[in-house]
């Protein structure tokens, strides 16, 4: 589904991915673990055409999308949840999954347009606090609010591949535990995706298979049942707390 | 009195064509960080095609002044479009961060100069589409085409404020202004989201101009002063308010009128730039601007 080769990017003069590859299959959750500055969020921004990759390959669905713009990206199928949430401030709850379906409801859009009501309700069923709030503008939404917003937004689009960057990031542990079970649900509906945590137990709990990320390199991947129980990764991500 | 209410109500009429043009920069500002400078000449050069039309400069009339407008909105937007790729696009993508104010400011003059030529260089009258005897309200004389003005202005504002609002290319353009990033994550073309911004920009510029000709003359210079002062009025009011550009451009528009009748017509341009550095010096981000909301 999302075959990512070989890719290399820089900010300026200075390289910070090299040579990553990874394979997303088709219906699976795989999750890319790692510290502060490995090069993460910098990947998810290198797939979604956030920042245009140095070289090497990003494959959806068997098309090639390494340095397309995101608009172009996004068309093919591929929804990013990004870091730090970036909902519209100035724009209503309501407006904001509209927006999300934006390549769906717009004139050459590029996405079939199905059901978008009936996917509108869905995303409401699986965040009800945004149910309640739907008129409200989201900039006035809490933290935890504005993630669950990011999530159901990118859901909007009715991806192929779904890539969520620190969903939990700055949010209380109760609601921790919530997004996490929603991406069980989301899993359990099928939804390919691609997750980037900070809590590197629990997205390994939830994903099929993990990559560890080091200083811009994959260090070690495998399945997640075997990255829990390898000694190197619970040493440095695993141990303690989460 | 009933001078102070005729003032007021022509420094209102003058006040909304500066906010038309005030509404056109921050269109720009909004998806872009960058200004048209030539938003002067976009409104002039409106007004020029629309009397080539409406008048017999050109061995016309070739319309009438309604069916004038949609043409004129059409061209203004095909102006906008040029200054974009011609003075923005390059600067953006070079990533040059003042670019775009030389050429801006570069292809306004050109745009002058090329309308001296093809017009000449005197001011010429811009014949009324309504009855110019004036109509008295509570005393006041009012000339029918500034009460239009205050309406066509307005209209414009509110059809704007409902595409925004109500259309998903609207919401597409509201949300390429609050996070460009995003935007293009949700499959929004922000490139020409912004080429749309300009094109609005010079329409609604070239719009005031069609506007304001019938009570004004019409001339390759007319535009200079305007789009200056309404380049005011977006400071005054707040980059990034609409209802900052109403009040701003009704204040300068009265406070112009009313320096022009009651100290000397030499002095009408004083209070509304001492206006402008009163605001810079107190409240540099407008009457009404805000700084986002923005929660981490």
């Amino acid at each position: 589904m999302l075959e990512v080769r070989n890719l290399k990017a820089s900010y300026g003069q200075v390289q910070v991915l090299h040579d990553i590859s990874l394979t997303v299959p088709k219906g699976k959750v795989v999750t890319l673990i790692g510290s502060n500055g490995a090069g993460k969020t910098t990947t998810m921004r290198a797939i979604s055409g956030m920042i245009k990759p140095a070289s090497g390959q990003v494959v959806l669905s068997g098309k090639n999308i390494a340095g397309l713009p995101s608009h172009r990206i996004a068309k093919l199928g591929l929804a990013h949840s990004p870091e730090g949430r970036k909902v519209f401030p100035t724009q209503s709850i309501m407006d904001n999954l509209l927006l999300g379906a934006f390549t769906r409801l717009s004139m050459g859009g590029g996405r079939p347009k199905g059901d978008v009501s009936s996917d509108l309700d869905r995303a409401l069923d699986l965040f009800p606090r945004l149910r309640e709030r739907q008129h409200q503008l989201a900039g006035t939404l809490s933290g935890g609010e504005q993630q669950m917003l990011a999530m159901a937004r990118a859901l909007m689009l009715n991806p192929e591949v779904l890539l969520l960057d620190e969903p939990s990031l700055g949010l209380a542990p109760i609601l921790v535990d919530e997004v996490f079970h929603i991406i069980n649900r989301l899993k359990e509906q099928g939804i390919t995706m691609l997750l980037v945590e900070q809590f590197a137990a629990a997205a390994l709990a939830v994903a099929d298979y993990g990559y560890v990320m080091e200083n811009g390199k994959i260090a070690v991947h495998g399945p997640a049942k075997d990255l829990q129980n390898d000694p190197k990764v619970v040493a440095a991500y695993l141990g303690g707390g989460h | 009195m009933e001078i102070l209410l005729q003032l007021i109500l022509s420094g209102v009429a003058l006040g909304m064509i500066y906010a038309v043009v005030a509404f056109g920069y921050q269109s720009t500002f909004a998806t872009s960080g960058t200004l048209n400078f030539g938003q002067g000449e976009a409104l002039m050069l409106g007004a020029m095609f629309g009397l080539s039309l409406a008048g017999d400069v050109m061995g016309g009339p070739y319309l009438n002044y309604w069916l004038m407008i949609p043409a004129v909105l059409i061209f203004g937007a095909f102006q906008g479009m040029v200054v974009e790729a011609v003075g923005v696009r390059p600067a953006i993508k070079t990533k040059s961060e003042f670019g775009w104010i030389m050429s801006t400011i570069a292809l306004g003059i050109i745009f002058r100069n090329v309308a001296e030529n093809i017009w000449g260089k005197d001011d010429m009258p811009f014949p009324s589409p309504i009855s110019s005897t004036p109509l008295h309200i509570f005393g006041a004389s009012v000339l029918p085409m500034e009460l239009m003005v205050d309406v066509g202005a307005l209209l414009m504002m509110v059809l704007v404020e409902l595409f925004n609002r109500k259309t998903i290319y609207g919401k597409a353009v509201v949300a390429t202004a609050s996070d460009r990033d995003a935007a293009g994550l949700m499959g929004i073309n922000t490139r020409m989201v912004i080429t749309f911004s300009y094109a609005l920009s010079s329409m609604s510029a070239a719009f005031a101009g069609v506007l304001i000709a019938p009570i004004t003359l019409t001339g390759a210079s007319m535009g200079a002063v305007l789009g200056l002062k309404a380049f005011a009025v977006a400071i005054i009011g707040g980059l990034n308010s609409g209802m900052g550009i109403i009040v701003g451009g009704i204040l300068l528009g009265i406070a112009e009128t009313t320096t022009g009748f009651y100290l000397s017509t030499g002095y009408k341009d004083v209070p509304g730039l001492v206006l402008l550095l009163l605001v810079l010096a107190i409240k540099p981000s407008g009457l009404f601007g805000k700084t986002a909301i923005k929660k981490v």
